[in-house]
């Protein structure tokens, strides 16, 4: 057996036995889990008001929402992946980094012939792994759901989008994961160690976010495939900020993807959150011995 | 001829402008017992660190079961065991769990069959589903003991092995440190600043004194040379302080 098959079955293992991640997995699939229901809840609720004021003549207007795409129920999901999906995945990627550091198992781990380059990437691929389990879970879940308030099996062309949103979903997370095993792995003081990805989270999800698209609130709490352009200091900004922003570009391949929009497959935002993932999984990786160890005393 | 099992030429390592460990020139033959002495901070653990390949030289050389430190770190790894000062494991998996990553990683194809062998050597048996959280500190040492030998290493590195253990725990370490030596014909090479484990363990001993080696002969010819327990102390205090 590699040393990347072991490494990976030993995160896996170890991880299923950590409380703090598994209650944020379990937090993650309940939303999506329930952003269906949301969907439908919003509906439910528009509509009845379409139908007071239809009563009231107040509209000659057909429903709006009568002629919805079912993945329309799935737009939430978007947000709950970038709010408390890609901080599972942060969480799970310091405690995975931590967990050899406080148990200072390193020296065990390293004194076997085993390459550090194996051991770093065999812990990458069990943490991806765990994510691959999650968003699946949740992508059936998500399927089952619409199925269920649409009253019918979700199309093909439908599920196949909806699995290339959950494809879209695990590469963000991890590359969240592993900007959580760097904080772990760079940061000596656990508690900072704990906070710095968290900080890396909410500059990533929040603030570049609000420098670029601030001029566009609407697109902060949805999902939007066809940004509006801005101009001026907002323009200025966002050229800056904007390849940085990557759950905002996931944001709006997410809603390109679930909506089919018509101006094709989102490459470009695509590229951006496929090279911030592989580029985090590179420098875990590439990190030296020294960093697992934590230092040496004497 | 006596083959040699750690040989080190002019082995130095410096931690930024500290200089831990000053050109220790040393041989220990392969079957001894090798107690390597001296107070806190004289290096002691900076040399095992580079022994086992944890840590790069800053100059010297040094090989361990024929293989070099630098250039087949992973020789080395192979035939070596490890036992770490305050030895800690994932305490949210079980005994087994534990030993099972650890075997795999050596590369051991039948990992459960070994880690049996290992534990009935160990008699250590009847814990395999139980976490390590709740093992008590000398019932670590032993899985720290297993985790080290899964593998029949050559050589095996123990720092400051009885650290923080009760007499009992202290006595059965001791006890089997001397089986593996004896039954299996493992070298080992053990750090301690208790003169009365070496004296009681050991075949042949070192004293480092702030990075420098002051001292190495058999225990033989050291207990020759102070036949008692006071004398002896006298020497290894005046050695290594």
């Amino acid at each position: 057996m590699s040393v990347l098959t072991v490494v990976a079955r030993h995160e896996l293992l170890a991880s299923r036995r950590n409380r703090a991640p598994q209650l944020l997995v379990v937090m993650f699939v309940g939303m999506v889990a329930f952003s269906a229901f949301i969907g439908w809840m919003t509906q439910h609720t528009v509509s009845g008001i379409y139908r007071q004021v239809l009563a009231d003549g107040l509209t000659t207007q057909p429903n709006p929402f009568l002629d919805v795409a079912p993945l329309f129920f799935a737009r939430n999901t978007v947000i709950y992946v970038v709010m408390i999906g890609t901080l599972m995945a942060a969480a799970l990627g310091v405690q995975s980094a931590l967990r050899d550091r406080k148990a200072a198992t390193a020296d065990l781990v390293l004194s076997r012939p085993a390459s550090v380059r194996g051991v770093l990437a065999g812990r990458m691929i069990g943490i991806g792994g765990l994510l691959a389990i999650v968003v699946a879970a949740s992508t059936v879940i998500s399927w089952a759901s619409i199925s269920a308030i649409t009253r019918a099996p979700l199309g093909a062309g439908d599920s196949a989008r909806l699995a290339e949103f959950g494809l879209l979903t695990w590469v963000l997370l991890v590359g969240f994961a592993a900007l959580g095993v760097l904080g772990g792995l760079y940061v000596r003081r656990e508690t900072t160690a704990l906070l710095a990805p968290f900080v890396a989270w909410a500059v990533i999800a929040f603030v570049l976010p609000q420098l670029g698209t601030a001029a566009r609130p609407v697109s902060l709490l949805n999902p939007v495939a066809a940004v509006p352009q801005t101009s001026g200091v907002f323009h200025a900004v966002s050229y800056v900020t904007g390849p940085l922003s990557v759950t905002e570009h996931f944001k709006t391949a997410s809603s390109a993807i679930l909506e089919g929009s018509s101006g094709g497959f989102p490459v470009a935002s695509v590229a951006v959150i496929a090279f911030f993932a592989a580029a985090l999984c590179a420098a875990v990786v590439a990190t030296s011995p020294s960093r697992l160890r934590g230092g040496t005393s004497e | 001829m006596t083959s040699i099992a750690i040989s080190t030429h002019g082995l130095t390592h410096r931690y930024g402008p500290t200089l831990a460990l000053r050109s220790l020139s040393l041989e220990v033959a392969a079957g001894e017992i090798f107690g390597l002495l001296g107070h806190n901070g004289a290096g002691k653990t900076t040399t095992v660190a580079l022994l086992t390949t944890l840590l790069r030289p800053s100059g010297g050389t040094a090989s361990v079961a024929g293989h070099d430190i630098v250039a087949d770190a992973r020789g080395v790894r192979a035939a070596i065991g490890y036992l770490p000062e305050n030895v800690q494991f994932y305490d949210e998996l079980t005994l087994m769990e534990n030993l099972r990553f650890f075997a795999k990683l050596s590369g051991i194809a039948k990992p459960d069959a070994r880690i049996g062998e290992v534990l009935a050597f160990l008699d250590f048996e009847g814990h395999h589903t139980e976490r390590l959280g709740t093992f008590s500190k000398g019932m670590r040492q032993r899985v720290g003991i297993a985790q080290a030998i899964l593998h029949r290493p050559a050589v095996l590195f123990l720092d400051e092995p009885t650290s923080g253990l009760d007499p009992e725990g202290v006595r059965t370490l001791r006890e089997t440190v001397v089986r593996l030596n004896g039954e299996w014909g493992t070298t080992i090479f053990m750090n301690t600043h208790l003169l009365a484990e070496v004296t009681r363990t050991c075949t042949s001993i070192g004293i480092l004194r702030q990075g420098e080696l002051v001292h190495q002969d058999s225990l033989s010819a050291t207990l020759g040379a102070y036949p008692t327990e006071q004398a002896l102390e006298a020497a290894y205090f005046e050695a290594a302080a």
